[in-house]
């Protein structure tokens, strides 16, 4: 490390972020699913040869996407032009969280000595398992959510092992479309292996490996710095909600102590709730909540990458086996996600304890529905996986995102929709009001109005968050809660439960979902009285709201700010806060539970 | 009479004007300030001057170019129009919403959605549906509509945008619906999708028709100064302005297509580069445009600059053809710092023209690029020629102080540290136009050109493996020489879905041919005769079930078989090219079908450099830094001294008013016949 310069770790460095993006572009450019083309749902990475994260996509997801491979085919068996693939969650513990999400990895050689591997992975569109697109919330264990890859070698020495390839395209309903997507994610393997290879020969070996070392050090050393500086020592403990698991009315608690004692850090996580009947269990991976506040912490650093330098600034990552998320084999998963997004607001509710409310308020998970209909003239099924955006968290420096489904992953255009899946979309509106009221306002979920135009249908439904909205923080308020109703406005109207699946659907009928908001930061009578009547010009507040949350008080004619009277207003509505709302103001844990 | 050819490239800070006159060979070139308050007054301040070092009559200019950042800058600065929008019943907020991510590169928890340039409130809804057929299955309400045009007339918006569902697909209610706009608020300007972008996915099409609303009043009006200025000085001389495809059009198009303007300054100046390689016979050219504060970079390939679909600016995508120009932060500006963690980073923050770089001495106390090449003897201590004295001190203190100090360098080793990092990031742009899209650099000459281009060209060029790189006489103002070298350029598309193999031979046949018929009436409408117009086809192409399509020469003029057959082949190649992979059993699909249509315009032949016998004479020398080794005694030529069939082995240094040339020690310079220097890196 001593021995190479800065200059030359920052052009390696470069290099390799490079080398990622151009393998991101390759599957973007080329994959052919719905879900990857147009929704963007994969990543990519570079690793050490010890299968440490060097860089990656900005997305906190589990880290240890190697271990498992070395585990079944050590080091010193591979050979180039070899690939591995698994989707297996519980084999990996965890590395993959849920299935449909197939790992990719190519090892990289330099003069026949493994010093890296190039990673990654796509959301497939069907593995097979109980229900179209492999993920169900009636699902009760993990063999009905498709073909279960563990570890295992498709290439060998650039030689396809087409017997296992056959295998696992035949368990899909939609092999065609799923081999479209490997072949995406394959060559894009073998392009970070190649450019890979070309950094390693201009640099040489001993460069390159001190650049990875480089590069997770400079990432550890700013998350060790924003932990001295922003976290002070003590104990914090907070605990968030999930709706439900989908199969049973039960909700479920996700809790975190997070403690700081002499600058070493620990999460844990053990008083969280047992496991699931349904989906929502999680496989937490140690790395998932220190990538979370890795990124969080060091967010305002551009040139700090998430790697493993955040693994080692955090010290201790404890689970109790049998909870929410340690599931025991073999627990559903498919859903995982509103598990992940909990333990998310559970670090930040942390954080806010341990700062004085200088933290993000809760985002709602995103959404999903799948729609699966036959029209009977033509014989075809038909897959209509929509992913339907929320309203995130509002920040101590910004207002939460509107609209926001997750990290670079897109929404159908209403046009493709149309033309691909049988449907006719005829509304997709702000959901006015769902953004919790605060200085900086949460963000708003949205309406999404789908018609089915086909004979018969069947949905299934993923909204959370409507039991249990996104909480705010230090003065703000909760977001508001979402649902889902078919024929709106009509006689027929009738309310969908939001986590459920099989709802059957006659053509013409028309579904409407709603979807949450995110929670407020700070009090929302210190939100500047014009940003307030922009909100409502803009539909993102209604005039009530305007008036009984945040105390403006808008002219009926003009809708312009009467300042006496908001004045007034405002004056007559101080009072007691709490560092935390949702229905109410609480500041700790032990009224939280009472609370709910 | 004598006759002259007039161009101006107004840029953000400079605007640059060029004038020939073809009988005589005689070339003027200048630079005034722009002024962004009014762009109108730098460019007559740019034409008097021209014209008064010539000594010319306006009324002898018989052709005159524009390149403009109005758009631009409207656009990235968010200074266009009060802009009302029209969209189907239930969609208001398809451009708030987007695409609905936080993009991959961003961290999701400081990440901030960009404002849109029309607000929800200035959005309207209206009964009306289009399918994706084209059927209609629900007329237009027209008082509904009327009743929008209204509010937003009452709201004071200046141009309306209409976007309606599927209009691609069928225009009728949105040119009915701009009918009904137009008779109730007849002062607006109105931009509606199916002109601006017919094609599919609303979101993007929302976007450019939004932009194009947005930006078109700003367009018109300056446009109206141009052309009042203009006949007040009496140049009876066509204008002609550069669109973002590299083409130019008249200014009455533009008025309608403002948003084509958007990339405007950077075409001119690929359009010059590929001008430069026509001259050298260099058909294969990767081009780099090194400001204070960003590169461009583009590729051309057997002459033809690569264009793409997919463009973006600022935060918004831009799907129109554009000349495939990608932009980074690095530049002569760009700032170096070391982070707390002992990274060094140089840009993308950029000490711009104000406070500018430390050896401007007017603030800057960070080290920039600039001062880094100052630092190590490579530009002389001076600007334009000596007119602002550079001051080196200030330029080491910064490097020292910031850089060599905190990383424990010394102050040669920083500023060189400071020079490699910027070039990789350079190079590392300058691959994803090339190798990433599977060109090999050394099939390519480096053009490189704008005020810090010739000083990094030689170890940009030795870093990607190009045979050589090429400077042109006037660096500085390659953007407006390349507005003398262009022609009109209309572009035509249309969605229309072929599915393999049942590939609708005579629609698509009938398609290119009534794009053909507009293009030939817009053309002659811009006064092109029907023998100076051309057109060539095009197609978009996938594997079935992709999202992403690519664009191929359509080969031949007929849609027959055996032309689709070798269509669908090149695609194939192409994949495979781009992608690392084909799939020859896949079906593909014909998505969009596209024409460009030109119309020839009289190229200007540049003159020719003098010729000498005999070496060239260095005018001095300077202790110049190529490596960590220590200072080399390297000598220094003026530009204005070099003559055609010369030659320099460096090392050397040339120094011209507007930028430097850097030759290493182990390159070799010619003066071809137009004046530029043609330097190859020679094996040791």
């Amino acid at each position: 490390m001593q021995n190479v310069d800065t200059v030359t770790l920052e052009l390696i460095k470069g290099a390799i972020r490079s080398a990622r993006s151009e393998m991101e572009a390759l599957i973007d450019r080329t994959s052919m699913s719905p879900f990857i083309r147009e929704k963007k749902d994969y990543f990519t990475a570079i690793f050490d040869k010890a299968g440490n994260l060097v860089s990656s996509t900005n997305l906190p997801m589990a880290g240890n996407l190697i271990d498992c491979i070395l585990e079944q085919y050590p080091a010193e068996t591979m050979l180039p032009g070899d690939l591995y693939w698994y989707n297996d969650p519980y084999a990996s513990r965890g590395a993959v969280s849920h299935m449909p999400d197939m790992v990719f990895v190519a090892p990289i050689f330099h003069d026949g000595k493994l010093f890296a591997f190039a990673e990654a992975w796509g959301h497939l569109w069907d593995i097979g398992g109980m229900m179209p697109g492999s993920i169900s919330p009636d699902a009760t264990e993990t063999f009905q959510e498709g073909i279960l890859m563990p570890p295992t070698r498709v290439y060998r020495g650039g030689e396809l092992n087409e017997e296992v390839f056959r295998v696992f395209i035949r368990n899909s309903r939609f092999p065609e479309i799923v081999k479209g997507d490997v072949k995406a994610i394959m060559a894009a393997c073998r392009l970070g292996k190649k450019r890979m290879e070309e950094i390693v020969e201009r640099f040489g070996h001993d460069a390159t490996v001190a650049a990875f070392e480089f590069m997770m050090d400079q990432s550890e050393a700013a998350l060790r710095k924003a932990l001295d500086e922003k976290v002070p020592d003590g104990v914090y403990s907070f605990r968030d909600y999930l709706d439900s698991d989908a199969v049973t009315e039960q909700s479920y608690g996700v809790h975190l102590t997070l403690s700081k004692q002499n600058g070493s850090v620990s999460f844990d996580f053990s008083a969280t709730d047992d496991q699931a009947k349904g989906a929502v269990n999680f496989i937490m991976d140690q790395s998932v909540p220190k990538f979370m506040a890795g990124l969080y912490l060091t967010r305002d650093d551009p040139n700090i990458q998430m790697n493993s330098g955040f693994l080692r600034a955090i010290d201790e990552v404890k689970t109790r086996k049998g909870s929410l998320v340690d599931p025991v084999y073999p627990a559903p998963l498919g859903m995982r996600s509103h598990t992940m997004i909990r333990v998310n607001s559970a670090i930040f509710g942390t954080l806010a304890q341990a700062t004085g409310g200088q933290a993000s308020a809760a985002s709602s998970c995103y959404v999903l529905y799948y729609l699966s209909s036959f029209d009977r003239a033509s014989g075809a099924f038909e897959l209509c996986i929509e992913g339907l955006a929320v309203g995130f968290g509002a920040r101590p420096m910004a207002d939460g995102i509107d609209a926001v489904y997750y990290v670079a992953q897109k929404n159908y255009p209403v046009e493709f929709a149309e033309m691909e899946f049988g449907v006719q979309i005829e509304g997709y509106r702000m959901h006015t009001d769902s953004g919790g009221p605060g200085r900086y306002r949460g963000g708003c979920g949205i309406v999404r109005d789908i018609r089915v135009i086909a004979d018969e249908a069947t949905i299934g439904l993923r909204l959370d968050n409507v039991k249990y909205p996104a909480w705010g923080v230090n003065g703000g308020q909760s977001g508001r809660s979402g649902r889902v109703v078919v024929n709106p406005g009509t006689p027929e109207e009738r309310e969908l439960k939001p986590l459920s699946d099989r709802n059957v659907l006659k053509k013409g009928d028309l579904v409407r979902v709603t979807t949450s908001g995110g929670g407020g930061w700070g009090s929302p009578l210190e939100r500047p009285m014009e940003q307030v009547r922009d909100d409502v010009l803009d539909g993102f507040i209604s005039n009530d709201s305007a008036r009984d949350d945040y105390g403006v008080v808008l002219d009926e004619e003009s809708g312009e700010i009467d300042v006496a009277a908001t004045e007034a207003r405002r004056a007559g509505m101080a009072g007691a806060m709490g560092m935390f709302h949702r229905r109410g103001y609480f500041d700790g844990l032990e009224e939280a539970e009472a609370a709910e | 009479m004598s006759q002259y050819a007039l161009a101006l490239d107004v840029g953000g800070t400079f605007t640059d004007v060029i004038m020939v006159e073809p009988a005589s060979g005689a070339l003027w070139t200048t630079k005034t300030p722009s002024t962004p308050a009014d762009p109108s007054t730098g460019f007559f301040d740019g034409v008097d001057k021209v014209l008064g070092r010539a000594d010319a009559k306006a009324a002898d200019v018989t052709s005159l170019f524009h390149g403009s950042t109005v758009a631009t800058n409207a656009i990235l600065e968010a200074k266009g129009a009060a802009t009302g929008m029209i969209v189907t019943d239930g969609f208001k907020y398809v451009l708030e919403i987007g695409r609905h991510d936080i993009p991959r590169k961003e961290n999701l928890y400081s990440w901030v959605k960009p404002a849109r340039p029309i607000p929800p409130r200035l959005i309207m809804e209206v009964p009306e549906r289009v399918q994706l057929d084209g059927s209609v299955a629900r007329p237009v309400d027209e008082d509904a509509c009327r009743e929008a045009a209204l509010r937003l007339k009452q709201r004071g918006v200046q141009s309306v945008a209409i976007v309606f569902l599927h209009a691609y697909a069928n225009p009728a209610h949105e040119r009915r619906a701009a009918e009904i706009v137009r008779e109730v608020f007849p002062e607006a300007q109105i931009s509606i999708s199916s002109d601006v972008l017919p094609v599919f996915r609303e979101y993007e099409r929302s976007v450019v028709t939004a932009l194009n609303a947005y930006v078109q009043p700003k367009v018109g009006s300056y446009i109206e100064k141009l052309s009042g200025g203009l006949k007040a000085r009496e140049v009876s001389s066509p204008l002609l302005i550069m669109k973002s495809n590299g083409g130019v059009f008249s200014p009455s198009r533009a008025a309608k297509r403002a948003v084509d303007l958007a990339l405007s300054g950077p075409a001119a100046g690929v359009i010059g580069a590929r001008y430069v390689g026509d001259l050298t016979g260099m058909k294969n050219a990767i081009t780099i445009d090194i400001g204070g504060t960003s590169a461009d970079i583009s590729l051309i390939e057997n002459g033809r600059a690569q264009m793409t679909n997919d463009g973006e600016i600022g935060p918004f995508p831009l799907p129109i053809p554009i000349v495939d120009i990608h932009t980074i932060g690095a530049g002569g500006g760009s700032i170096a710092a070391v982070s707390d963690q002992g990274g060094l980073t140089v840009g993308p923050e950029s000490a711009g023209a104000s406070p500018g770089p430390a050896c401007y001495g007017q603030g800057g106390e960070r080290p920039t690029v600039t001062d880094a090449n100052l630092v190590l003897g490579r530009i002389p201590p001076h600007l334009l020629g000596g007119e602002i004295p550079l001051d080196t001190e200030r330029a080491e203190r910064a490097v020292r102080e910031h850089v060599a100090e905190p990383l424990g360098l010394d102050l040669h080793q920083a500023a060189l540290g400071i020079l490699k990092i910027v070039n990789s990031n350079m190079v590392g742009a300058l691959k994803v136009v090339s190798v990433e899209k599977g060109y090999d650099p050394q099939d390519f000459a480096l053009v490189a050109f704008g005020g810090a281009g010739p000083m990094h060209a030689g170890d940009l060029a030795r870093l990607l493996g190009t045979q050589s790189f090429v400077i042109p006489p006037y660096p500085g103002i390659l953007c407006a020489m390349g507005l003398l070298a262009t022609d009109l350029q209309l572009d035509y598309v249309r969605t229309q879905v072929q599915r393999a193999p049942n590939y609708d031979l005579a629609g698509m046949e009938a398609t290119y041919a009534a794009m053909a018929a507009e293009a030939a009436a817009d053309l002659a409408a811009e006064g092109v005769p029907a023998e100076r117009q051309q057109s060539q086809r095009f197609a978009d192409l996938r594997y079935a079930k992709q999202g992403y399509e690519l664009t191929v020469a359509f080969p031949g003029d007929t849609v027959t078989g055996e032309a689709v057959a070798a269509l669908v082949e090149e695609f194939h190649r192409r994949h495979e090219q781009l992608y690392t992979f084909s799939d020859a059993d896949a079906p593909v699909e014909i998505v969009n079908l596209r024409l460009r249509a030109v119309g020839l315009v009289d190229k200007i032949d540049l003159p020719k450099a003098p010729a000498a016998d005999g070496g060239a004479t260095p005018r001095g020398n300077r202790q110049v830094w190529f490596d960590d080794k220590g200072p080399t005694e390297t000598p220094v030529f003026d530009r204005i001294d070099l003559a055609a069939g010369q030659t320099i082995d460096g090392p050397a240094i040339v120094d011209q008013a507007d930028t430097t040339t850097v030759i290493s020690p182990d390159q070799r310079a010619r003066v071809d016949d137009y004046g530029n220097l043609v330097v190859t890196t020679e094996r040791r």
